[in-house]
């Protein structure tokens, strides 16, 4: 099944994105924008999964959960799962390890709890744009371990990109490396390339995808498919 | 000032001590590793409070000869492994970034403060 992908959606919990955000939404305007594979990654928090996980069950919408991580060097780290109970864990390790610095939300933003009938469940209390105190190195050994894809979010980007924080790309067990939509493939060095949306509200789903040819959405499936991206 | 004069201040714990005990020619403070890449002179000494191996890779590359820690942030074991083997110092502090770039300024310039 060919599956047409962008794996780097913000919901409302993410106090930089948009309110209209809600897991529901996301799924209806994803169809709309002509995909069939989607992944929810809210910066250091998973609170919303559970009912995005239940929203694409009911609408049939294959995916994936993800969160995207801030590491100690202030890049930004897309970590995806097949498994809910993996993503969660990875979450509350996340966000446990954020610093005890409450979300102002006159300033930066709401940070929204929603279920699949976009019902507010509550907030997330600390500032989710905080940064973990863990390396690079520590957080791919953790979604590894976890049975989850590790990697560096909008790599082209002047901020919080692997290689605006480092000056350079290192060399780790990355699955695949994320530009944007026209971010220069050159940067990706030997790297598999996924390209991702990175929307923060509904009108951009989809601006950026990456196709899959596979037979299911699995970590395994989609790992093996960016090896051989990698090896053509 | 030499790498062993930053070692003999009370407000540094030397904490990777394989190193040559060259000259400190200046300082570079910054939290941006691209950003101390781009612009730390070679000799000199790196104040941050990134403690993390890619620290250790882009003083490499930029020539600094010695880094300190700031905050006393913890520092993993693979990263004083890559500075024992780069024959990069490294110090720990409790001082913040600023307290420690003026101490080390006052040092380099030769009239520490009494």
């Amino acid at each position: 099944m060919l599956y047409r992908a962008d794996f780097h959606i913000h919901s409302c919990l993410s106090p930089c994105a948009s309110l209209e955000m809600s897991p529901a939404s996301i799924v209806a305007q994803a169809k709309v924008s002509g995909l069939n594979a989607i992944a929810l990654s809210d910066h250091n928090c998973a609170f919303n999964l559970p009912g995005f996980a239940k929203i694409c069950e009911q609408q049939g919408m294959a995916c994936l959960y993800g969160m995207e991580v801030t590491s100690s060097e202030e890049a930004h780290l897309l970590c995806l799962f097949d498994k809910l109970e993996n993503a969660m864990e990875m979450g509350a390790r996340v966000y446990d390890s954020l610093p005890d610095v409450p979300n102002q939300p006159d300033r930066f933003g709401d940070q929204p709890i929603i279920d699949e009938n976009e019902e507010i469940l509550g907030f997330a209390e600390k500032f989710l744009i905080s940064a973990t105190p863990y390396g690079i190195s520590a957080l791919l050994e953790m979604v590894h371990d976890l049975d989850g894809l590790f990697i560096p979010a909008h790599i082209d980007r002047q901020v919080y990109g692997i290689i605006s924080q480092l000056g350079f790309l290192p060399d780790e067990e990355f699955d695949a490396v994320e530009l944007t939509a026209y971010g220069d493939p050159a940067l990706a060095l030997d790297y598999s390339i996924v390209r991702n949306s990175d929307s923060h509200c509904l009108s951009t789903l989809g601006d950026a995808c990456t196709e899959f040819d596979i037979d299911a959405l699995t970590v395994g499936n989609i790992r093996s498919s960016l090896l051989k991206s990698r090896a053509d | 000032m030499k790498i062993s004069d930053i070692q003999s201040l009370d407000q540094f714990t030397c904490v990777q001590s394989e190193y040559a005990d060259a000259e400190v020619s200046s300082g570079y403070t910054s939290d941006l590793l691209s950003d101390v890449m781009a612009h730390a002179d070679e000799g000199s000494v790196l104040i941050t409070i990134q403690a993390h191996k890619n620290t250790v890779a882009v003083s490499s590359l930029a020539g600094v000869v010695a880094i300190i820690i700031c905050n006393n942030r913890p520092i993993a074991d693979d990263v004083l492994e890559a500075a024992a083997s780069e024959g990069i110092a490294i110090f720990q502090t409790a001082e913040n970034q600023f307290q420690t770039s003026s101490l080390i300024a006052q040092h380099l310039a030769g009239c520490p403060a009494a």
